[in-house]
This record gives structure tokens, C-alpha cells and sequence, in this order.
């Protein structure tokens, strides 16, 4: 199925400032998905699934301390170190800039969860059960992964493709904010936009260019598609530095 | 110290056919524990595809565990045969002789093990199977010719086609004696085996430029199947401690030390087992013990070169790693359990003769540098995932579950099984090789000694 | 080559074979003058472009890549040499005596590299730049610790060197000693030290012999190690690469074979040595340069495919700089002659099996050793000294060419070269007479049955 492509790259702009560390984005981002439930088992054997993860660290010394939040989904790296070690092509980079995971054909080597810097994939170690209760809410438009196979965000696919599909239908052109993620909608503060990067008009476009954006681990140029605008700190000082820690 | 004594052409054959014309009193015996012990291995295997990988300790971020780890180290001792019957044999070496199949069989059976693994340690076996092969069964989509897991196959079943190949063209002359020394169904099956060997010089010279040509085109396999097994690791940029250009030359280095033991291991069973005591004698231990030392110090020189660079780079999570690996707790004994077995205690040990034609002692030497090799290859793989770049909050441990140890466990089972179940269908030592260095060895008086002599024929 | 002449072998009668070796060191002639003052006149060059160049570019670090490189090569190309001695002396091969002296002599010339040395130690800056310190293998060491251990490893390797030849020589000074008249048979008696050749005599010497070999080859490496690290990698940021000392080792002993040919061949042929430097020396240095040549490759591919493949912002600086950037042309003629050329000439038997063949083969790989040196240490040295605290190289420098005072610096290093070996051979047959008797004392051509060939004794 060949969406008409208009050179889109598919980006994400988050704002740590504006995060609170609510892990809404991750519960949307679950029942959108069919993300697998997570239990106390899992949590202490490692094996958490969530697509899109907040991490908190911890900064400064009691009564000081403050709790630091990122979201990290896929970052969809244009020079993803994650497609090229796949055996069966189960991975690749589409024309749109998003880097697809395909479920059908993964045979589970987790060679690209090693290759992936920013610990984003999943693997399904058992056959995901949901109680009779909750599988009516389950989404049609995502497919239920079996046991042995990766996953990872993958920016809401089934919204862009309906999204799409639906400004054909009626004949437009497609617009900034026609598609949003789970994870943008359920975000109370507004911290995640997403949008076409390419498209100089679009918001996410131009919050990309801000002085505060930086990008996770430059070093490795995977020039990943989601950007990243650091907290605003009480002193200038202070922001300096962290953007030059930021390439650390 | 020469111990040979001359022995006659029938004397060679009835005592290195008493494995495969009779059979050992222990030999049923320790085949039906193996065959039991495989068995439930592979009822296992079954079980884990039926429920996932849940049954294993692994997590994330540590996606591979014991079954990468094994998987490397077998085709690490796999790179026995080829050092031992193909470099030997190029470079003239007397002392190869009665080591050479079972270097090769050893390296064919490591090499199945090898290949069963990543089958094991994949996510969905019973798609990996056909997809990994090179044609485009589903919707034109060929295997990813640039992954390093693609690669592997095709290295590893190159070197096994050749392995098998070279096996088969230095066990001709075996299967003719064997075909004029049974009946019935098996001299059947050795006649058709033995291709009509007459042993005529026009046959023998036609199996020496074989083997040499077999030898000379195995030996760019030899060095490549393992760096590009190290290139697995190597390639990833995201995980600390593999992005080091050093692991092809480390591993393979590695696999000799690995393998070279795994047969000084091997060869002390056969004497034991089969009492081939005139064939299998401490000259040759002394020869392999000198040959693992110079190796072995080379490996140890690697091992620093990369941990040297692993720090050069100042790189805070690098740093952080290699901090873990030698000074937390249960690293840091793993860590110095592994210098201890693979260099510190085995090496300056064979420095003394006596230790070196000391057959028990090379034998549990052996054994412990493989210990050592196999937890180089874990602490070369796992801590690196552990601890993967800057993201502290989703570092984890890794606790290997009993169903991983007992496949490991079923690994050596397997290959010993397989090699016992050779022995008795053809012979583990090369009766031809043996006969040939009877013919070419002499001795000389040079001075006052006694000098034994080695005929070599000029090259064309 | 007819085949009397593939049948060459020193004379079995020791005085002749003294008579014969001592002469060499006399033969010469009035050519032999004109050479040597040439040599001299040019050697005088070094001091003259060292000087010249401090002048005019005393203050730019950047200019002086070519010195480095120059220091790189002559290392490369005379260090290895001894190796083609010391090796084969480990595995008992006696194919190595004639050709060990050459071997050693070339190895004693590492004086020349302690000479070029000494203007790179003025410019080499220091660890601590601006207050900070750059990334090195002496990590918290002094700030100076690069130049003093640099120095002191060639000087090491220089000594070593010549021990290694004094020791190798002392039963030849004694056969001077006895045979010769006039200064020789002063120089004889000083330095053989009262070598009569008692058995007690004869195991002390082997066992110095020995450890001197030993110890030659770890100094031959750790000189390799540093010198490769402290005067191309660490001057380039974020250029992390574990296998670069053993690729600069291996490089090394591939130029070092080179040379042992090259000279071989020379004195063969103006010395009149065919009886003593038969077609089994180049027959098996062929073999041994072909297997450098796929070892040169295995390295710099080991290096490459890590960096290809990472494609982060160091390993594609490391492209930039190094492979696909300004050096691109200077890498293309490296690589065909280190690897392509050599490896498609002398994987024929025919090329091998003559003795214009290596000599060819030996000198194109000479060409690629020196731009491949070239290569590494040039675009390392021009690189913007501002930049060596980044954390991966942001600009890649543009091309330098050498000028003039670096071409009298090499002119004259290999002058020097040349003129301490042929020094030498004054006072040193260049094919020791002791191992020609051992040779014949332990090698005897003959025939078995129809076949030609050579009978090896292997004593413990």
C-alpha cells in the first residue's frame, strides 16, 4: 500500500521543561498500541514494554533534590544503527523519514535492540495475555504481536495512514495538526508536537530551530528525528553548560 | 625426547581400528547417558519455542546472554582443525600426526553446535530457518547480505563445507583399510565411501595436492569465520565495550587458544580411552603445549591492547564499564576468575617440560583454559549490555536461567556424543598419516648423539 | 632456472665454507669505494635537512608530517627484519641459517631512527596543551612521558638489535679470530671474548641467543605500540582505534621481509653467494611476504569495516582523514602495493620459485610501506593543534607536500641505512659461517626412492 508521498519526515519536538514526568504519554501510549500489560514480575526481571518510557533521574543532595523527566520514544534516526544489522530486513526506513518495524517478518535475533543507543526496542519474551476483561479494547488498526518478536514506537503508523487516507479521500492537502500521536494527545502540558519536519510552516518545524533544542547523544550521528528542548534554568549560566553537557 | 618406537604397518592398523572394528567396554555406556542427556536437551528446545523466551534470564537491555555466548565459544574451538591439520600440514610440522581428524571432526561437530544456536537464541525459530537462507521465498525479500548475521551462516557454512571436504579427502585411504577389513552391509557402505582406492601413486599424489590445495584455499576461512562472528559485536555503535576494532584479531586469536586446548583435551581422552599410548605420546603434548604458550601470550597481549583503548578514549560510559567489569561484585570474580584460568595459571606452568609431557596435567590445564576462554567471551558480551551509554535508569543485571545452563551443558554433551558415535565408524586417528611418518623418519648420528630425521621433499 | 641450479647447496667441507664467508668480507673493489663515499656525502644530508627544516619550520607543528613518517618507515622497514631470523629459530627450521646474519643487520640499524627522532622530540607537544591534556595511552602519566619513553624505546631497540647481532656473531668473530690476518683478526679476538666452541660454550650462547630473541621481539613491539600511538593517533581527536599498533607490527614485519629480500638478493648477486643463498630462502620468504601481504589486509580491513559500518561522527572523521579525504589517492597506490600487487604476484609458484620474483615482489611492497606511513602520519601531523581537546576531528586538514628539506632528510636516512650494513659487512661475513655448518650439519639434500629432497634432523 503506497501512501502518495510528499517527501514528509515524520518528527517529534519534546519539551522537558514543560514535562512533569505524569507518564500519561506512556498509558496512551499503551492502550493505543496494544502495548502488552506490564506486571511486578516484569518490572523486576527487566522486561517493562513501553513504547514510550519516562525516565527520572535524580538531581542534587537533600532537602535540594529535584526529579529531572525525559521521554524518550523512537527517536526514527535517519542513520538508524538499527537497520542495517537486521538479517531479514524486518526493519528499515521508509520514504516518509520513519524508521518501520515490521512484525511479520522479525524472527526475534534482537541483534537491532543491541544496535538501538537509546534502549527503545522491545522484545516479546512471552505470549502477551490479556485478561477477557480488556480485550475488547484492544486497537483493530495495530496488530497483536505473538511471543519472539520486536516492537517499538513506531509514531502512531495507523494514525498517519488514516490520517492520510482521509485527506485524500476528501481531496486536500494533508495539515500541520490534521495527525497527532497518542502520546501528544494525552500530554497535559503540551510538551510533545508532532509533525512534518520538512514543512518549514509547521509547528514542530519551527519549535526544532529553538535556541534550547538539542538531540540525544550527537556523537553517535544517528540524526535522529526527534528533538528535544532543554528545561530553562534559573540562570543562564547553568543552561550553557548543560547544552555542552548535552554532547557528552 | 623421542619416545617412538617402530612399529609395523599391521600393528598401526589393528591397534587404530580397535575403536571402530571393536568397541571399548565403556563406550555403550557412556553413549546411552549422552543420548538421555540430549534428549531432554532437545525436549527443552521445544519447550522454550512453545512458551518464548521467558524462560531465560535475559531482559532489557541484555538481549543476549548464554546462548551468544556459547555460540561463540564453539565456533571459537572450532578453529582447532584448521590450525592444527591445515597450518601444520602447510608448514610441515611432524608432531600434527595423530591429531589431525580428531582436530578436524572436532571442528565439523563445534561448527553443527555452532549453528544450532543461533537458532536456539532467536525469537522465532521456526521462521528463522527459511528465511535466513539465500533465496527470496517470501514476497522477493532476500536475507540482509550486509547484517553480520547473515554473514555468519555463510562463514561458518563455508567452513564446515570445507572442513567436510578436507575431512573426507584425508580419511580415503582409512575407509580402504576398513573396506578390506569388514563384511557384509558395512564393507558396502566403506566401498562406496572409499571411491575406489587403490592406493597407487597416482591416487596418493592426487590426495596430498588435494589436501595441500584444500589446506592453502581454507586458510583465508580460518582467519575470517571468526572475525566476522567478532564482527557482530564489533559494528554496534550502541553498546559500550564492542565498538573496538580489535575483536577480529582478539577472537580469532582467541579460538586458537580455545582450541588448541579443546584438543590437548580431546587427545588425552582418546590415549585414555582407546589406550593408543604408542601413537598419542607426551612429544606431541610438549609440541601443542609450546605452540599454546607463544599463543597465549599473544591473546594476553590483545586482551591488554583492547582494554588499553577501551579507556584510551576517555569516554565517561567506556570508563563506567570497565570500572563494573573489574571492580564490582560478581564481575570482579568473574573478571579474575578468567585471568586465572585462561593465562595466569595454565601459562607459566607450561613452561616446564615436565609439565608439558605430563599428560593429567595438560589435560586439566586444558580444560581450564576453556573456562577462561568462555567467560572472556561472557564478560566481553554481557557487561556491555548491563550498562548500556549514558541511560542509567534502564541499566540491568542478568541472572542466567537454569534452562540456559542446561543448554550449555547439553552443548558439550551433544558434540561429545557426536564424536563418540564417530569413533566407531571410522577411525579417530589417521592411520595413513601414521604409516607415512614411519616411512619418512629415520635417525642420524651427528657427533655423538642420535639424532632423529625427517625426509622432506623438495617442492616443485 | 635449470634444474642443477635448483639444486645448489653450501659446500659440505667447513673450511671451504670459511674460507668462502671470510672473503666476502674483503670483496669489494674499487665500485664498492665510489658507493661508499656517495653514501657518505649523502648521509650528511639528514643533519643538513633537519637543520634546514627547524629554521624555516621550527614553530609549526603541522609541517612536520613527513619527518614522522620517514621515522615510521625506516622503523617499519628494518625493525621486522630480525624476525626472519628469530622465528624460524623457534619452530627449528633450518632454511633461516643462511639468511639470519642479513636478518640481524638490518636489524642493528635502528641508531638512524634514534636520529630522526631527536627534531620530532622538539616538536611533538607536549600531554598537557592549554591546560588540558589530550587523549593518549599515558593517560595521568608526566606531561612529557610520550617523548622520554618513545626515545628510550627506539634506543632499547637499537641496543637490542645489536646485542642480538653481537650475539649471533660471536662464533664467527672466533672463526675470524683463527682464519683471518691483519684487523680483522684483532676485531676477531676482542670480540669473540674466548669462544673456542665447548659444549658449556655453545649452550650459554643458545640460551642468550634465545632471550636476546625473546626480548627483541616484545621491545620490537612495545616501540611499534608507542611510537604508532603517540605520533599519529593521539595527535588526531577521537581517533580510537585498538588495532592500530598490531596493524603498524604487522606492517612492520611485512617491510622487515621485505628488506631481508632485498638484500639477499643483492648479495647473492653482486657477493656471488648462489651456493650459500639457494632458491629454498626465497622460496620460503616469498611464502612468508605473500602471508604479510593478507595479513596487511586482514588488519587495515579489521580497522575499516568498524568505522564503515559505525558511521559515528569519529569513525567517519577517521574515513574522512585517513581514507576518502585528501589522502585518497596516496591510500589507493598504498593499498594496491602493501596487498593487490603482492598478493596476485606471488601467489604463483613460479614467481616464488625464482629469484627475481621476491626481489620484485619486495620492493613494490617497500613503495607501499612508505606512502602508507605517509598516509597515516602526515594528515595525523597536520591536523589543527586547536583542535586536539574536541571530541571527534570537526576539520579535516587540506594536503601537504613534502618540500625540500624533508626529501634530503630521507635521502639521507636511507643513505645511512645502506652504509651502516655495508659497514658491517666489513667486519661481519654477511652469511654467518656457523650457520652454514649448522645447516649442513643438520640438513642433508639427498633422494628418497625417486624424489628429491632434504633431510631434516629435529634435535630437542
Amino acid at each position: 500500500m503506497v501512501i502518495e508521498n510528499k517527501d514528509r519526515s515524520w518528527g517529534m519536538v519534546i519539551d522537558t521543561d514543560k514535562c512533569t514526568g505524569c507518564n500519561g504519554c506512556v498509558i496512551a501510549c499503551q492502550v493505543e498500541n496494544n502495548v502488552p500489560l506490564n506486571d511486578q514480575n516484569k518490572f523486576e526481571r527487566g522486561r517493562v514494554m513501553s513504547w514510550m518510557r519516562v525516565e527520572r533521574y535524580w538531581e542534587g543532595e537533600f532537602p535540594d533534590v529535584k526529579a529531572r523527566f525525559i521521554p524518550i520514544p523512537c527517536q526514527h534516526c535517519a542513520n538508524a544503527p538499527c537497520e542495517p544489522v537486521c538479517p531479514v530486513y524486518a526493519t528499515y526506513h521508509n520514504n516518509e523519514g520513519m524508521n518501520i518495524q515490521v512484525y511479520n517478518r522479525c524472527v526475534g535475533t534482537r541483534y537491532c535492540a543491541n544496535g538501538c543507543p537509546y534502549i527503545v526496542r522491545f522484545f516479546n519474551y512471552w505470549e502477551p495475555i490479556w485478561p477477557e476483561e480488556m480485550r475488547n479494547h484492544l486497537n483493530p488498526d495495530v496488530t497483536v504481536r505473538s511471543r519472539g518478536i520486536m516492537e517499538k514506537c513506531s509514531f502512531c503508523v495507523q494514525r498517519i495512514r488514516r490520517g492520510t487516507r482521509k485527506a485524500k479521500e476528501e481531496n486536500r492537502e494533508l495539515e500541520d495538526g490534521d495527525i497527532t500521536t497518542a502520546c501528544q494527545d494525552a500530554c497535559p502540558t503540551q510538551a510533545i508536537t508532532f509533525g512534518d519536519l520538512n514543512d518549514q510552516e509547521s509547528k514542530v518545524s519551527k519549535l526544532s530551530k529553538d535556541d534550547r533544542s538539542y538531540t540525544l547523544m550527537p556523537q553517535f550521528n544517528t540524526d535522529p528525528n526527534v528533538i528535544y528542548l532543554a528545561s530553562i534554568k534559573e540562570n543562564k549560566e547553568e543552561s550553557q553548560e548543560e547544552k555542552a553537557h548535552s554532547h557528552d | 625426547m623421542q619416545q617412538r618406537k617402530s612399529v609395523t604397518q599391521e600393528y598401526t592398523n589393528s591397534v587404530l581400528l580397535n575403536g571402530t572394528l571393536e568397541t571399548p567396554k565403556w563406550w555403550p555406556y557412556l553413549v546411552s547417558i549422552l543420548l538421555f542427556f540430549v534428549l531432554v536437551g532437545i525436549g527443552l528446545f521445544f519447550v522454550q519455542i512453545y512458551f518464548g523466551l521467558g524462560v531465560t534470564g535475559l531482559s532489557r537491555p541484555v538481549y543476549w546472554g548464554l546462548y551468544i555466548t556459547t555460540f561463540v565459544f564453539w565456533v571459537g574451538i572450532s578453529h582447532a582443525g584448521i590450525m592444527i591439520s591445515a597450518i601444520l600440514r602447510l608448514t610441515q610440522a611432524e608432531w600434527r600426526r595423530p591429531v589431525t581428524r580428531a582436530a578436524e571432526i572436532l571442528t565439523i561437530f563445534s561448527l553443527l553446535t555452532a549453528l544450532v544456536f543461533p537458532l536456539i537464541h532467536a525469537g522465532r525459530t521456526w521462521r528463522i530457518i527459511y528465511w535466513l537462507l539465500p533465496y527470496d521465498f517470501s514476497r522477493g525479500i532476500w536475507p540482509n547480505i550486509r547484517s553480520p548475521l547473515f554473514m555468519d551462516p555463510i562463514a561458518i557454512g563455508t567452513y564446515l563445507t570445507g572442513s567436510t571436504l578436507f575431512l573426507f579427502i584425508a580419511l580415503i585411504p582409512d575407509l580402504a583399510v576398513l573396506r578390506d577389513r569388514t563384511t557384509g552391509l558395512r564393507k558396502g557402505f566403506y566401498t562406496i565411501l572409499a571411491m575406489g582406492w587403490r592406493g597407487n601413486p597416482r591416487q596418493w599424489k592426487m590426495q596430498v595436492v588435494g589436501g595441500i590445495l584444500l589446506s592453502a584455499l581454507m586458510l583465508p576461512i580460518f582467519v575470517s569465520v571468526h572475525s566476522i562472528v567478532s564482527w557482530d559485536f564489533a559494528v554496534t555503535i550502541g553498546v559500550e565495550g564492542w565498538h573496538s576494532t580489535i575483536f577480529a584479531p582478539y577472537f580469532v586469536i582467541g579460538a586458537v587458544h580455545s582450541g588448541v586446548s579443546a584438543v590437548v583435551t580431546m587427545m588425552a581422552l582418546m590415549r585414555w580411552g582407546w589406550k593408543w599410548n604408542d601413537f598419542i605420546r607426551p612429544e606431541h603434548f610438549d609440541a601443542l603445549a609450546r605452540l599454546l604458550t607463544v599463543v597465549a601470550t599473544a591473546w594476553l597481549g590483545f586482551t591488554f591492547l583492547e582494554l588499553i583503548f577501551a579507556l584510551y578514549g576517555l569516554d565517561a560510559p567506556e570508563i563506567a564499564l570497565r570500572e563494573m567489569q573489574i571492580f564490582q561484585y560478581p564481575w570482579n570474580m568473574l573478571f579474575l576468575l578468567f585471568l586465572l584460568t585462561g593465562y595466569i595459571i595454565p601459562v607459566p606452568m607450561w613452561l616446564f617440560k615436565r609439565v608439558r609431557t605430563n599428560i593429567a596435567l595438560m589435560f586439566w590445564s586444558s580444560i581450564m583454559v576453556n573456562i577462561g576462554m568462555w567467560l572472556e567471551r561472557f564478560l566481553i558480551i554481557v557487561p556491555g549490555l548491563a550498562r548500556k551509554t549514558p541511560f542509567v535508569f534502564t541499566w540491568e543485571a542478568y541472572s542466567p536461567s537454569w534452562f540456559e545452563w542446561y543448554i550449555l551443558f547439553w552443548s558439550f554433551c551433544w558434540v561429545t556424543l557426536l564424536m563418540l558415535l564417530f569413533s566407531k565408524v571410522f577411525p579417530l586417528v589417521p592411520l595413513f598419516e601414521q604409516k607415512e611418518s614411519e616411512v619418512f623418519s629415520d635417525s642420524v648420528k651427528i657427533g655423538r648423539a642420535n639424532v632423529p630425521t625427517i625426509f622432506r621433499e623438495e617442492e616443485e | 632456472m635449470t634444474n642443477q641450479e635448483k639444486h645448489f647447496w653450501p659446500p659440505s667441507d667447513p673450511s671451504v665454507v670459511r674460507t668462502e664467508l671470510i672473503n666476502n668480507t674483503k670483496k669489494g673493489g674499487s665500485t664498492l669505494r665510489t658507493i661508499v663515499v656517495s653514501l657518505i656525502l649523502l648521509s650528511i644530508l639528514i643533519i643538513v635537512g633537519i637543520i634546514g627544516k627547524v629554521i624555516i619550520d621550527g614553530n609549526d607543528q603541522t609541517q612536520w608530517g613527513y619527518v614522522a613518517a620517514i621515522l615510521a618507515f625506516i622503523l617499519s622497514a628494518t625493525g621486522g627484519a630480525p624476525m626472519v631470523a628469530i622465528a624460524p629459530l623457534i619452530a627449528k627450521a633450518s632454511w633461516a641459517r643462511p639468511i639470519s646474519r642479513i636478518a640481524h643487520i638490518i636489524g642493528s640499524v635502528s641508531i638512524v631512527n634514534v636520529i630522526i627522532m631527536i627534531p620530532i622530540l622538539r616538536m611533538l607537544p607536549p600531554l598537557i596543551v592549554d591546560g588540558t591534556r589530550r587523549r593518549s595511552i599515558w593517560f595521568e602519566a608526566p606531561n612529557y612521558s610520550p617523548h622520554f619513553w618513545d626515545t628510550l624505546g627506539l634506543i632499547m631497540l637499537a641496543i637490542t638489535g645489536i646485542a642480538l647481532l653481537y650475539s649471533s656473531s660471536i662464533p664467527d668473530f672466533a672463526v675470524m679470530r683463527d682464519s683471518s690476518d691483519g684487523i680483522r683478526k684483532k676485531i676477531g679476538k676482542i670480540l669473540s671474548r674466548g669462544f673456542v666452541g665447548t659444549t658449556v660454550q655453545w649452550s650459554k650462547l643458545r640460551m642468550r641467543i634465545g632471550i636476546l630473541s625473546t626480548l627483541y621481539f616484545f621491545v620490537l613491539v612495545f616501540v611499534h605500540f608507542i611510537i604508532s600511538t603517540d605520533l599519529s593517533m593521539s595527535m588526531v581527536p577521537g581517533w580510537r582505534d585498538a588495532i592500530y599498533p598490531m596493524y603498524h607490527t604487522m606492517s612492520g614485519i611485512q617491510g622487515g621481509v621485505a628488506s631481508v629480500i632485498i638484500l639477499c638478493w643483492i648479495v647473492r648477486k653482486y657477493g656471488k653467494n648462489q651456493n650459500y643463498i639457494t632458491i629454498n630462502q626465497f622460496w620460503a620468504l616469498g611464502r612468508i611476504m605473500f602471508a604479510t601481504s593478507l595479513m596487511w589486509i586482514y588488519f587495515f580491513y579489521s580497522a575499516f569495516i568498524v568505522f564503515w559500518y559505525g558511521r559515528s561522527e569519529s569513525d567517519a572523521a577517521w574515513l574522512d582523514l585517513l581514507i576518502r579525504g585528501p589522502m585518497m589517492y596516496v591510500f589507493i597506490i598504498a593499498m594496491l602495493f602493501s596487498f593487490v600487487i603482492p598478493w596476485w604476484w606471488l601467489i604463483w609458484n613460479r614467481v616464488r620459485n625464482s629469484f627475481n620474483g621476491p626481489f620484485i615482489g619486495a620492493i613494490i611492497v617497500l613503495i607501499g610501506l612508505l606512502l602508507d606511513r605517509i598516509r597515516l602520519y602526515v594528515p595525523s601531523w597536520s591536523v589543527d593543534p586547536k583542535l586536539i581537546h574536541d571530541k571527534w576531528l570537526t576539520e579535516i586538514p587540506k594536503i601537504l607536500y613534502p618540500d625540500i628539506w624533508d626529501i634530503m632528510i630521507f635521502i639521507g636516512s636511507i643513505s645511512l641505512v645502506f652504509l651502516i650494513i655495508i659497514g658491517l659487512s666489513r667486519i661481519l661475513p654477511l652469511i654467518g659461517v656457523w650457520e652454514i655448518h649448522q645447516l649442513n650439519l643438520l640438513s642433508k639434500p639427498g633422494k628418497f626412492m625417486k624424489a628429491h629432497g632434504i633431510r631434516v634432523a629435529k634435535p630437542d
